[in-house]
C-alpha cells in the first residue's frame, strides 16, 4: 500500500489561517434562535447542520441570516456523502454552494463516512473498509466538493461500531492520505475517537497524536451513549448528554499540544437549555485558556 | 472482497430491514455477531427517520399515539426512504400512504389531516415573496379585471377534505383546550395554507372560492376560474373570496 503513505510534502502544506476564533463555539438549535439573539452571549462561534438551511426560503433561514450578522458561523454537512461509490448529488452540492455564499461561513466540514447507496439516503454516518478503493472514492469527491466552493474543506473522523475485514490501514492513516490527496483540513473530534477506540479497543491518546496539529481546522466535543449488547458494552454517539471526563481529558492533552482551536460543543438530542451549552463551552474555553498557552507562545516564537 | 458500490447496497438494504447475508462477512465481529453490529445502523436509519416523521407530523402522531405511530412510520420509512439529505423534504407521500393502512381506516379523516401537515411543512419553507397589496390592484380599470392572471404567493397551498381537518388539527395543537371535540358531521373543508409572513396560516374557503383559487393558480384568467366556482356553487360570490385572499397576502404579482 505505499500509494497511501502521506508523502512529507503534502502534509507539510498548513491551513493557512483559521477562519473561526480559537474558542468554543455551541451547534445552534432551533429552541435557542431567539435567546441567543436576545442575550448575545459571549461565545466564539455557532455551529449549524447545513442540510437544514438549504431551504429556499422561512423563518429557519432568517433567523440563521440574523444571527450570522452577530457570530462567525461554521456549515457542518451530514448529507454529502462523500464515501459513496456512486457519484455525488450534484443539486446537493448546488444547495451547499448557495448556501455557502449566503452565510459566508468560517469552515464548512464533512465526514469521513458515507450515507447513501444506491440514491437512496440512510440518515446515518457509515464508516468506510479502509482500502486503496475507498481512497481514490473519497479523496476524488474531496477535491470534487472544495472545486465547487471553491475552498478548502474540513474532513471528520466518525465514531464507528463496526470494521471490515478488507481494510488494510488505520483510520487516522486513512484520513491522513485523504488530507495528501485532496488538500483538505481535520476535524478531529474527541469524542467520536473515544468512542470508536472504546468501541474497537485501540489507544485513543496515540489517534489523537497521529494528527499533526498544523492540519487541524476545527475540533468536535460532544457526549454519548451506552448500550449493552451480549454482555459487551457498545458506545454510540447520540450528543444528547454532557461531555464525559475521560473525553475532556483527551481534550487537554490534544489542547496541550495543538494550542486553542475552534472547539464546538455538539448538543443534538435531548437539547437542555442555552446556560447548559455555555457551560460545556466556557469549560472548554478555560481550558484552552490553562493548557494552550505554550503551543501558542512556541508558534508565536518558531 | 466486496467492491465499494456492492458494500454500500447490501448495507442499504440491510439498514432498511433487509438480509444481512453478503455483507455479514466483510463485517469484523470482535465479539459480537456481525449482524449485531448491523442492527446499530439499522436502529440509527429507522428510528431518527421515525422522529424525522414524528416531527413533520405531530398531530398524525397524536391522533394514533406514540406506539402506533412508530409502527406505520417505520413501514413508510422502509417502503419509501428518502432520496435527499435534506430532511425537512422527507415524507411527502405519508398522506397518501396512510390511505392504504388498513389499521387506520377507522379514522377516515387521517390522510386528509396528514396532507394537511405536509402543506404546511411546504408553506413554512417555501420561498419568501412580497405579497401582492390590495393597493396594486386598486389602479387597475375595473373593465379589464375579468382578464387578470395571478402568481399566487410560493407558499400558497390548497388542502381539501370531507372532513372538518382544521378543526382537528387546532384541537390537537399544544395548549389546546383538552375537552375540545370535533363534530366530524360538520362536513368537507376547503383551505388555503399560506405564510405570507414568518407564521403559517389556514384560510377557509367555500366549494366555490376553493375551485376558483385553484384555477388562479394553474393560470387561468380571473374570470375563468370565477366561472369554474360558480359552476360547483350557484351563489359563489367571487369578491368575497378575492378579498380575503388578498388580505391575507395568499397573491404575489398579477399580470393581463
Ligand atoms: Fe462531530
Amino acid at each position: 500500500m505505499d500509494q497511501m503513505a502521506p508523502t512529507a510534502q503534502s502534509l507539510a502544506s498548513p491551513i493557512p489561517s483559521s477562519p473561526l476564533p480559537n474558542r468554543a463555539g455551541i451547534g445552534l438549535k432551533a429552541q435557542h434562535y431567539q435567546e441567543i439573539l436576545d442575550t448575545q452571549p459571549n461565545i466564539g462561534w455557532l455551529e449549524v447542520h447545513s442540510e437544514n438551511y438549504m431551504c429556499t426560503g422561512g423563518p429557519t433561514l432568517k433567523w440563521l441570516t440574523a444571527l450570522r450578522e452577530r457570530y462567525p458561523v461554521s456549515l457542518h454537512g451530514v448529507g454529502m456523502s462523500l464515501g459513496s461509490a456512486g457519484p455525488l448529488d450534484q443539486a446537493h452540492i448546488k444547495r451547499l454552494v448557495d448556501l455557502d455564499r449566503r452565510i459566508e461561513p468560517g469552515w464548512v466540514s464533512e465526514h469521513l463516512s458515507w450515507s447513501i447507496a444506491d440514491g437512496v439516503y440512510l440518515n446515518d454516518l457509515i464508516a468506510l473498509p479502509y482500502t486503496a478503493e475507498s481512497l481514490d472514492v473519497f479523496s476524488a469527491h474531496v477535491r470534487e466538493m472544495q472545486d465547487a466552493l471553491n475552498r478548502q474543506v474540513l474532513i471528520e473522523n466518525p465514531s464507528s461500531y463496526l470494521r471490515y475485514e478488507h481494510s488494510v490501514i488505520s483510520e487516522p492513516e486513512f484520513l491522513l492520505n485523504v488530507v495528501s490527496q485532496s488538500g483538505c483540513g481535520v476535524l478531529l473530534d474527541v469524542n467520536n475517537v473515544y468512542v470508536s477506540a472504546h468501541n474497537h479497543g485501540f489507544d485513543p491518546v496515540a489517534y489523537l497524536d497521529q494528527i499533526p496539529a498544523h492540519l487541524i481546522g476545527e475540533i468536535h466535543m460532544a457526549g454519548h451513549s451506552q448500550t449493552v449488547i451480549d454482555g459487551r458494552t457498545i458506545r454510540i454517539d447520540d450528543h444528547g448528554s454532557p461531555i464525559c471526563g475521560e473525553v475532556w481529558a483527551l481534550y487537554e492533552h490534544l489542547i496541550k499540544r495543538t494550542g486553542p482551536k475552534p472547539t464546538l460543543i455538539e448538543w443534538d438530542t435531548n437539547i437542555p437549555a442555552l446556560d447548559v451549552l455555555l457551560g460545556e463551552a466556557a469549560k472548554a474555553d478555560a481550558i484552552m485558556t490553562l493548557c494552550g498557552q505554550r503551543e501558542t507562545h512556541r508558534a508565536c516564537i518558531g | 472482497m466486496l467492491a465499494l458500490a456492492e458494500l454500500q447496497s447490501s448495507f442499504g438494504e440491510a439498514s432498511l430491514g433487509g438480509d444481512t447475508i453478503t455483507l455479514a462477512p466483510a463485517i469484523i465481529g470482535d465479539g459480537l455477531q456481525a449482524e449485531q453490529r448491523l442492527s446499530i445502523h439499522r436502529n440509527n436509519t429507522t428510528v431518527l427517520l421515525c422522529e424525522v416523521l414524528g416531527t413533520t407530523y405531530p398531530v398524525v402522531k397524536k391522533l394514533v399515539g406514540e406506539a402506533f405511530f412508530d409502527s406505520v412510520a417505520r413501514a413508510y420509512v422502509r417502503a419509501h426512504p428518502p432520496r435527499s439529505p435534506c430532511l425537512f423534504e422527507y415524507g411527502g407521500h405519508f398522506g397518501d400512504y396512510l390511505a392504504n393502512v388498513p389499521a387506520v381506516a377507522e379514522l377516515p379523516y387521517l390522510s386528509d389531516v396528514a396532507k394537511l401537515e405536509w402543506a404546511w411543512n411546504e408553506s413554512f419553507y417555501a420561498v419568501d415573496a412580497e405579497p401582492l397589496s390590495a393597493s396594486a390592484l386598486a389602479k387597475i380599470d375595473p373593465e379589464t379585471y375579468g382578464d387578470l392572471i395571478f402568481t399566487l404567493h410560493p407558499s400558497l397551498r390548497l388542502v381539501a377534505s370531507a372532513y372538518p381537518i382544521k378543526e382537528i388539527w387546532d384541537v390537537n395543537q399544544c395548549g389546546a383546550d383538552p375537552d375540545a371535540r370535533v363534530d366530524l358531521n360538520e362536513g368537507a373543508q376547503r383551505l388555503a395554507v399560506l405564510r405570507a409572513q414568518t407564521s403559517v396560516t389556514f384560510i377557509e374557503l367555500s366549494r366555490g372560492g376553493f375551485e376558483m383559487t385553484a384555477q388562479l393558480s394553474a393560470g387561468k384568467r380571473l374570470e375563468d376560474a370565477f366561472l369554474s366556482g360558480q359552476r360547483l356553487m350557484a351563489d359563489f360570490d367571487p369578491t368575497a373570496t378575492l378579498s380575503v385572499l388578498i388580505r391575507a397576502g395568499a397573491f404575489h404579482t398579477f399580470f393581463i
